[in-house]
């Protein structure tokens, strides 16, 4: 029941915001951001029981909600960034703001927990909905175009993801007579050799335009750079995780077999992604962009961790998502608070900020370290165990992932040294309150914690992970 | 007196109250929306008593007319209709006290639809729908109305004609009125062949399926509000309907003749209908142009042919209607005074009115098929349908069209988040309206989150067996 409460807590939430006068929103969101981070903690500890209700019975669907160890860490993750989020937001920014961002929380939480497809196509969709209305509301002068850009591309791939959806569960019917949505009940099916490519284009898309994937990211620039930085850190802290999440959690049940027969071209075009995140984010001269690219790079990554189908490969992808999503999501947030006070995000018009500003300075160096790997942050954990997965597999890529590591070193510690080191410019900003001391913290605190003790994390994610692989693998 | 006709009776009844009200209190107009309402919820209790999920059902007549799960859920979705519309109307100055009357009138022959089982009640049905609409769409008396009235009766005789030329070639071939007794010897013959094209030529107007869809938006246009949303939802119930029972009944041993016609024709529909609403900037055109997609959607329940898709086509029409109500109580309550009103009239509605521009989202985020709203679990029904049927072209059609509809439906949401260009006086939330409004949202919301009740009313509605 703690799942279902976590699951309502941010609706409940949204409701109140919008009765609340515009003044008192932020105290209201940001208090629901807590209540939830406490909820999760109490998942944590508790049995995490999942819940398993009837819903329309005639079509076999099930209000099926679960957190073994995989959903349990994008839990997690959501908790921690929205809250930071909602702390950190605008107090200015009007009860409609916070809305749109718990109704988020809300479709985040379901999606990470939902175990129906029918459910979990729900989550999918509806989040669409309070990022466009972030974007078109609150993103300035470009935002309408961000926001439709982003809504026709996620929505060609997710309205084609439910045909396949529709599709699996009337195969599956006519497989075995009894028609249902179940994830697990719909695991290892073999699908007829002439849809089963179809099916499976027909997920992989919809999964790779939300991460996104080089080069389905045509809506990302855009997104990124328009949003409020608060919403750029949940769209690459939490809802990129969705993307490699549905890889995890429908593709592997699913699609086992076709991931296996795909496989080199599915880690080729991966790897292709690494290179070129890194490679825009290197000729990018607007910080918030150098992150937008390397998140994309990023992301690249965890997808060849996915697709190297090993237990090293696809643990490291889990512990890396969480890993990202923390640091990249403290990323734009600090990056905000540099745009708020310098009043641009060139990266030419700022130098040697960490006079006027060393605590910014400080954990924009934090989070940039974090970025790119460094040992002792939990970023390396995660890249190390995917290189290992990928090793076991194929030495090639395993080499060219290893090799853009040194790219992303280079493209992080360009954006900093050129703004924060060096001669004071002309420019001097204010440096971080201690209010913003008081969230930025704990996050950092977080952060380290699993960059030294990554088990923390990869104990109770592992099981339900290697479960799925192997049980599937056997089956198949 | 047949008690299962009851609900048809009441109707019947609430007309000639209506029209004696009329007659004795003349145009001060303090009866008959009143009489008309208290008709429709007879009507309503009788059609709720009269439901049973296990009832088999009755011939009578001399099997011309069949009352049965069907109809009676027909039955239901047409008394919302016609209510919707008559309390759309109960505040606005130029319905006049004819109004309610016709509107029952045309709602009694789309009852007449639900229930035929014979080309004479067929036909019969048609005009009682169509006279009434004809002199509705006419009845604000401005040239646009007239022009709109003069379009649709002509048009509207045409394709009566046509139907009944078809009628009377499917008589001459089969030599039988009644549906269920056009036996599979005779569905070769060529006489009825043609006869049964033309049959659906004639019934496929009433629906706006392309190419027989240009009279649906100049229509909508010229009529008021409360007529422009019952042809949106109340002759769209009728009209399939009216293509359930002649095909499903009449026609279904030869599903392979007109399965992939009417699938075709449903896909072409869905697309040109929300390709069409891109560009539309009155609201009452783009709302058009959408039931005309929408007809498409609901082709994909008869192009199925099995059961998923008679449930799925059935239960369409209720979010669907849901969403229509929405919609026009809004576009309503926003065009105040004026007749018509465009996208732009939309700005600022979001500050003019918070409450208002949120019901208008529900509507249009169902309309557009996000999940959570009804409009979602509809065409995921009829996806489902499409799919049991082993036809994915119908399912790649929809989702395409929905795309395309998704750009539509934005377009007014976004402009009611906009900038007025000039200030605004603040909306007026007449009683009727508000009350459509939360009824349609209560159940555009209600559909999307908890549909098993309304999926198993339905399941024992459509359970047409023999089409498994």
């Amino acid at each position: 029941m703690v799942l279902v409460w976590l699951l309502a807590v941010p609706l409940l939430g949204a409701a109140a915001v919008l009765a609340v006068p515009n003044r008192s929103a932020k105290a209201w969101a940001a208090t629901g951001g807590l209540v939830e981070l406490a909820l999760f903690v109490l998942l944590w500890v508790s049995a995490r029981h999942g819940v398993n209700w009837p819903w329309i019975a005639a079509w076999g669907i099930r209000f099926q909600l679960g957190a073994d160890g995989l959903s349990l860490l994008m839990l997690g993750l959501t908790a921690v960034v929205f809250a930071a989020v909602l702390i950190s937001s605008d107090a200015g920014a009007g009860r409609v703001y916070y809305f749109w961002l718990l109704l988020l929380e809300f479709a985040s939480i379901g999606l990470f927990s939902a175990l129906d497809l029918f459910l979990f196509y729900i989550f999918w969709e509806v989040l669409l909905i309070p990022v466009f209305f972030l974007l078109t509301g609150w993103g300035g002068e470009g935002g309408r175009s961000a926001a439709m850009r982003w809504l026709v591309m996620n929505l060609v791939g997710s309205l084609f993801m439910l045909v396949g959806i529709i599709a699996v569960g009337v195969l599956h019917s006519q497989l075995t007579g009894h028609l249902t949505f179940g994830i697990a009940q719909l695991a290892g099916t073999a699908w007829a050799p002439a849809v089963a490519p179809l099916l499976f284009l027909a997920f992989f898309l919809a999964f790779a335009i939300k991460a996104p994937l080089w080069p389905l990211h045509g809506w990302m620039p855009e997104a990124y750079g328009r949003a409020p930085a608060p919403v750029t850190a949940l769209l690459s802290g939490v809802l990129s995780k969705a993307g490699i999440y549905g890889f995890l959690r429908v593709m592997v049940p699913l699609f086992l077999p076709e991931l296996r027969a795909y496989q080199t071209p599915l880690l080729i075009l991966a790897a292709a992604g690494l290179v070129a995140g890194g490679l825009l984010a290197l000729r990018q001269q607007d910080m918030k962009m150098v992150a937008a690219y390397g998140s994309l790079s990023h992301m690249g990554m965890m997808a060849l961790g996915v697709f190297s189908l090993t237990r090293a490969g696809v643990l490291g992808a889990t512990f890396y998502m969480v890993a990202h999503g923390l640091m990249v999501g403290g990323l734009f947030l600090v990056l905000g608070l540099l745009e708020n006070r310098a009043g641009t995000r060139a990266i030419a018009a700022m130098k040697g900020l960490n006079r006027s500003a060393p605590r910014l300075a400080a954990y924009f160096l934090f989070f940039v370290l974090g970025s790119l790997g460094l040992p002792g942050l939990p970023g390396f954990a995660g890249e190390y165990m995917i290189i290992q997965g990928l090793v076991a597999h194929d030495v090639v890529i395993a080499v060219i992932a290893g090799a853009v590591l040194v790219l992303a070193a280079w493209y992080m510690l360009r954006a900093f040294q050129a703004t924060m080191q060096g001669p004071v410019g002309n420019v001097a900003i204010p440096d971080l309150l201690a209010r913003q001391v008081a969230w930025l913290l704990p996050l950092a605190a977080v952060v380290t914690v699993l960059g030294v003790w990554p088990s923390t994390l990869t104990l109770p994610a592992a099981p339900s992970l290697y479960h799925a692989i192997h049980l599937l693998a056997a089956k198949g | 007196m047949n008690p299962l006709l009851w609900p048809e009776y009441s109707v019947l009844l609430g007309v000639l109250a209506c029209l004696a009200a009329v007659m004795a209190l003349g145009t001060k107009r303090s009866a008959e929306y009143p009489v008309s309402i208290v008709a429709l919820v007879a009507s309503a209790v009788f059609t709720v008593h009269g439901w049973s999920g296990h009832q088999s059902p009755v011939a009578l007549y001399g099997q011309t007319v069949i009352i049965d799960n069907f109809s009676v859920a027909v039955d239901g979705l047409v008394i919302l209709a016609a209510a919707a519309s008559i309390l759309l109307g109960w505040n606005e100055r130029r319905s006049g006290t004819d109004f309610p009357a016709l509107v029952l009138l045309a709602a009694l022959g789309m009852m007449v639809l639900g229930a035929a089982n014979s080309f004479l009640v067929l036909f019969l049905g048609i005009e009682l729908l169509s006279l009434p609409l004809y002199i509705l769409a006419a009845s604000p008396g401005t040239s646009a109305s007239g022009e709109a009235g003069l379009k649709y009766l002509l048009l509207g005789a045409f394709s009566s004609g046509i139907l009944l030329f078809g009628l009377a070639l499917l008589y001459g071939g089969s030599g039988t009125m009644i549906f269920t007794a056009i036996g599979p010897a005779h569905t070769i013959a060529p006489l009825v062949a043609a006869g049964s094209a033309l049959t659906l030529v004639g019934l496929i107007f009433k629906l706006g399926v392309v190419p027989f869809h240009m009279w649906v938006p100049d229509v909508y246009e010229g009529s008021s509000m409360p007529v422009a949303h019952f042809m949106a939802f109340g002759t769209k119930v009728g009209a399939a309907a009216i293509l359930m029972r002649f095909l499903f009944f009449g026609f279904y041993l030869s599903p392979g003749v007109w399965g992939p016609l009417i699938g075709y024709l449903g896909v072409l529909t869905m697309i040109v209908g929300n390709l069409m609403a891109l560009p539309q900037n009155d609201l009452k055109r783009l709302l058009a142009y959408s039931g005309i997609g929408n007809a498409g959607y609901l082709l994909i329940g008869l192009a199925s042919h099995n059961v998923t898709g008679a449930e799925a086509m059935l239960f369409y029409l209720l979010p669907y209607g849901f969403a229509v109500m929405g919609a026009f109580a809004v576009v309503t309550m926003v065009a105040g005074e004026r007749s018509s009103i465009s996208v732009k009239d939309l700005a600022g509605l979001s500050s003019r009115s918070p409450a208002l521009s949120a019901f208008f989202v529900v509507a249009m985020l169902s309309l557009a098929g996000i999940p959570l709203t009804g409009g979602f679990v509809g065409k995921f029904y009829l996806l489902q349908a499409a799919l049991f049927a082993n036809q994915p072209g119908l399912a790649v059609g929809l989702v395409l069209a929905t795309l395309v509809g998704m750009g539509a439906y934005l377009r007014p949401l976004l402009a009611s988040f906009g900038h007025p260009a000039q200030s605004l006086e603040p909306i007026v939330w007449p009683w009727g309206g508000a009350l459509v409004l939360a009824v349609a949202t209560l159940g555009t919301i209600g559909l999307g989150v908890y549909p098993a009740p309304i999926v198993q009313i339905v399941s024992h509605s459509a359970n047409f067996f023999w089409l498994h």
